[in-house]
């Protein structure tokens, strides 16, 4: 038969899925250590999301290089400068139970047996939808810091910024840096929500740093901050966006529902949170738990990030939302656990050099710990999803149509899923999972008993073309004929 | 302790038609299954009411299947989202049209309303197939439905009808006392029932060994493809010759690709990955049959288990050695035909002389 | 349709609902390369390493699609290759306009399922 994978199936020491801080960080350790790696990321270098590289034909002035872009230069560097064989622009859209990761890259389909596997493919964010959510111009938190690191363009003439966590200010902050307008922020979290956090922000007192002088060009611009304040509708309005505030508790219930305000913009960004990428995870069928505090459902790991499945590690995000600065210790550890668990590096050495690493650790998880409170999921939130709104965007699938299949017995994920059709289309439930794992847990008790929806090859879509190649009817390998 | 006339353990296609037909005649009735109904085979197969795929032994059973399934407003609440398309089985090769003679042979001599036509009469059917197709066996009674729809449908009349159900409970034993049949759970709890029907699909050998029966049944790992929503490319249901294929487009433009390409997988940890040659294999030959399917992209590729018996044909009947208990189940392609199945065996269980010959369960002991 | 030149075409585009200014400005980033594709049967410029979904965006086309049941208009969501929102046609398949580098000579084709 004609070859379908452009490589001979190899065997490797370790593959790493995904470039970002921790990817990097684990693929280095471990290709220093003398493993043969190899690192895999559908972008076209480096960085994960937080330091994701704009275009090679961009050049930004040198005053306008974010500290992201100049780390994200070092960690490129760093990666360029080792052994690790790097594939970038490949989509990894399987990985088997024997750890074999098949790709569609731009030569093709590739595949790569890997005798232990780092999953260090980060976080997705969360938003819980209200009504409007889907008119064009409302995108996320995270798609517009694309649009402003990475793509050098503002999201729109003047933007309303909403949601929660630290993307927030950074998002008002680089519009403001780029030339742009923010009409408003909407914070969910509220003055005393950021009060708490400070302790924590302390143990990273450069960020803490940075993070208060991007509130200070917020407060210069004079943008008005909602605090404690939730988007509860959008509707457009000729080439304008007339977006509904309301107050909320901690918990994410809607205060005076009758004296909302009204602000307005060209553009929504917003973004509720991240939580874990549990993509792979589940397809693997590795035991999770739900942790709100580490922003959700998260692969179980032990001390040295062994995931459940044995050869399986997992680092960064994945294993729990605590920033990019946790993202490199993390990956550090994994990848020193994987080399020692292949008998690459000897134990002693692995203890030794995991030390210094778990200190550092420790201190930039409390840092994380802080950010991801203030990203924390609120269920009651989920009171902005009306019945008229619209819950799967894939297949259309709206709130009443949800609530009536509970209400006529579907009691975990996957049979809603049967019911309605949510988590059917191409996205595949990545951007509904949030919100209708959250509805179902409401009336049946707990995301626990929600449960989580089935993972399956592929990751994500890939074109027909792609996986054909090129062939004849003869090549084609038929099995037996049926029975007469 | 709860007694009931007839338990029924397993909750698919076979389970759910006989136990609606018992209850439509005041039996008191129970289904079990260790977890909701028609989630395992009935709701992950590709939905095809093809007669051409359907072994010829099996035809005479697939009509009246064929016939149900267009005609749920009649018997089960709520339908399936059954669709009457022309149905073509295709032949590219010489070998391909050979054996495609053959097939239309023995389908017809079972009554089947298959006519062989040339590949020009095909490309007018369905106007998307390759250009190189050379013959195909024509039949107009063909179609689908959405397996998934299945669950949700029984559910609705098995309710109706009052009929008991039981989901998420294990049944670990069978014990066979005087007067009735106990029926005992993976947490303790028991019920009792006068007769009792195993239609649990690929768990079938091991029901039967509850009750010292021994049969072997194989389990196949069928995968099963569906692209994202795209614009038309097809209107008919498609196979190849050799069986090997089963291609349609449902009205939501997604489009299941199948045909029994073997995944890997067992019985305890169900459907787990599929193979890549034949993944690949699969979609290639999906596409040379309908070319423009190229420009989709695959969205998920899932695996279902179908029982099989020594000889590919169902065990319909008495329980060889027990009074009141009873089998239904390994059918082959049996969603199609499943809700007659059910009927008939249901005649059976009423004293009433099947409509049509059932399958003795008898002749696969040790086999 | 029109009988204007493809030029006046990218003018009109380019008029009340053109967002090209948002695209930040050559004092802080230089674009140094530039290429042309054509959109839904425009010619368009866009800079070298521009993601399609940007090129649309700050050419004003918001919409890139219709839904698949309510066909409600849909544009993109995540930027990130996951929501599956901005699905346009390239050059005949069915792509997420986020996962798209412009490229000279590209094809694009918008509303999908309008």
């Amino acid at each position: 038969m004609t070859k379908i994978f452009t490589n001979d199936i190899k065997k490797v020491d370790l593959v790493v899925l995904g470039a970002g801080p921790a990817g990097v960080a684990a693929a280095n350790v471990a290709s220093k250590e003398g493993a043969e790696v190899v690192i895999i990321d559908e972008n076209s270098s480096a960085g994960g999301q937080i330091y994701r590289a704009p275009p090679n034909e961009f050049q930004p002035q040198n005053s306008f290089k974010s500290d992201e872009f100049r780390e994200g230069e070092k960690q490129r560097n760093i990666l360029k400068n080792s052994n690790v064989k790097a594939l970038f622009k490949h989509r990894v859209w399987s990985v088997s139970s024997d750890l074999v990761v098949s790709t569609v890259g731009p030569n093709g389909l590739s595949s790569w047996h890997a005798r232990s596997l780092i999953i260090a493919n980060g976080a997705l964010e969360r938003i819980i939808p209200f009504p409007g959510w889907t008119i064009p111009g409302v995108i996320g938190l995270a798609a517009s810091t694309i649009l402003l690191k990475s793509q050098y363009v503002l999201p729109g003439q003047s933007t309303v910024v909403a949601g929660c966590g630290p993307l927030l200010i950074a998002v008002a902050n680089g519009i403001i840096k780029s030339g742009g307008k923010v009409s408003a922020i909407i914070d969910l979290n509220s003055k005393s929500d950021w009060i708490k956090a400070f302790p924590r922000l302390l143990s990273r007192p450069d960020q803490l740093f940075k993070g208060m002088s991007w509130f200070a060009n917020i407060m210069k611009a004079g943008i008005k901050l909602y605090g404690g304040h939730a988007v509860t509708n959008t509707k457009q309005v000729d080439n304008v966006l007339r977006i509904s505030i309301a107050p909320i508790n901690s918990a994410g219930s809607i205060l005076d529902s009758k004296n909302q305000k009204i602000v307005e913009g060209d553009c929504l960004a917003i973004g509720h949170g991240l939580f874990p990428s549990t993509e792979i995870t589940r397809l693997l069928k590795a035991k999770h738990i739900y942790d709100p505090l580490k922003g959700g459902w998260v692969p179980l790991i032990d001390d040295d990030f062994r995931s459940s499945i044995p050869g399986v590690y997992i680092a960064g995000d994945a294993t729990g939302i605590s920033g990019a600065f946790s993202a490199v210790q993390k990956g550090r550890i994994a990848g020193m656990a994987a080399v020692r668990d292949l008998n690459v590096m000897s134990s002693q050495k692995y203890k030794a050099k995991i030390k210094s690493e778990l200190i550092i650790l420790k201190k930039n998880e409390n840092f994380g710990k802080a950010a991801v409170r203030l990203m924390k999921f609120r269920p009651e939130l989920i009171q902005t999803i009306t019945s008229e709104t619209i819950v799967c965007r894939c297949e259309d699938v709206f709130r009443s149509e949800i609530d009536e299949a509970i209400e006529s017995g579907a009691r975990d994920l996957n049979q809603l899923k049967a019911w309605t059709r949510c988590g059917m289309g191409p996205c595949q439930g990545r951007t509904c999972s949030e919100a209708i794992e959250a509805i179902l847990a409401s009336k049946v008790g707990s995301r626990e008993l929600a449960g989580q929806w089935t993972g399956r090859t592929p990751l994500r879509p890939v074109p027909i073309e792609q996986i054909i190649g090129k062939y004849t009817y003869e090549d084609i390998p038929i099995p037996e004929n049926a029975p007469l | 302790m709860e007694k009931f006339d007839v338990a029924v353990v397993g909750g698919g296609v076979m389970g759910c038609s006989t136990v609606l037909h018992l209850s439509r005649n005041q039996m008191r009735t129970i289904i079990i299954d260790s977890g909701a109904l028609c989630r395992e085979a009935s709701g992950t197969n590709a939905g095809t009411l093809t007669l051409n795929m359907t072994r010829a032994a099996l035809i005479p059973y697939a009509i009246k299947g064929w016939e149900l399934w267009n005609n749920t407003e009649k018997w089960l609440c709520g339908g399936v989202g059954t669709r009457k398309v022309n149905g073509l089985s295709l032949a590219f090769t010489e070998e391909e049209e050979e054996l495609l003679f053959k097939r239309i042979e023995a389908r017809q001599a079972m009554g089947a309303p298959i006519k062989f036509i040339s590949g020009r009469k095909a490309q007018l059917l369905e106007p998307g197939l390759n250009n190189s197709v050379r013959s195909a066996a024509w039949c107009n009674k063909d179609g689908f439905t959405i397996a998934y729809l299945t669950g949700h449908a029984f559910r609705r009349a098995l309710k109706q009808e009052n009929v008991s159900v039981r989901e998420y409970s294990k049944v670990n034993k069978i014990e066979i006392e005087k007067n009735y049949f106990k029926i005992i759970f993976e947490n303790n709890e028991h019920l009792k029932a006068k007769r009792i029907v195993l239609a649990g699909g690929v768990w079938l050998e091991e029901m039967l060994n509850w009750l010292n029966v021994k049969i072997k049944i194989k389990c196949l790992i069928n995968q099963l493809i569906i692209t994202e929503r795209m614009p038309p490319v097809m209107k008919t249901v498609l196979s190849i010759a050799n069986g090997l294929l089963s291609l349609k487009q449902f009205d939501n433009g997604t489009v299941l690709i199948g045909g029994g390409w073997q995944g890997i997988g067992d019985k305890k940890l169900g459907g787990v990955e599929s193979i890549p040659e034949n993944l690949i294999g699969n979609i290639r030959l999906a596409c040379h049959v309908i070319p423009k399917l190229r420009y989709g992209r695959m969205i998920r590729v899932w695996l279902g288990l179908e029982a099989e018996t020594a000889d590919a044909l169902p065990i319909i009947g008495k329980i060889p050695g027990i009074s009141n208990a009873y089998v239904i189940g390994s059918v082959h392609s049996g969603y199609a035909s499943g809700p007659y199945m059910g009927w008939l065996l249901s005649q059976l269980i009423m004293e009433q002389e099947p409509e049509m010959p059932l399958f003795d369960p008898n002749r696969l002991i040790n086999k | 349709m029109f009988n204007f030149n493809k030029k006046t075409i990218f003018k009109y585009w380019g008029g009340k609902k053109s967002k090209q200014s948002l695209r930040v400005a050559g004092n802080r980033v230089v674009r140094q390369a530039f290429t042309t594709l054509t959109i839904d049967g425009c010619e368009i410029k866009a800079p070298v390493g521009e993601i399609l979904a940007v090129t649309l965006f700050v050419n004003g086309k918001l919409t890139l699609k219709y839904s698949s049941r309510i066909k409600e208009p849909r544009g993109f969501f995540c930027l990130m290759g996951s929501c599956q929102e901005c699905l346009v046609i390239v050059d005949g398949i069915i792509l997420p306009a986020c996962q798209v580098f412009v490229q000279e000579g590209t094809i694009v084709k918008t509303g999908i399922n309008k």
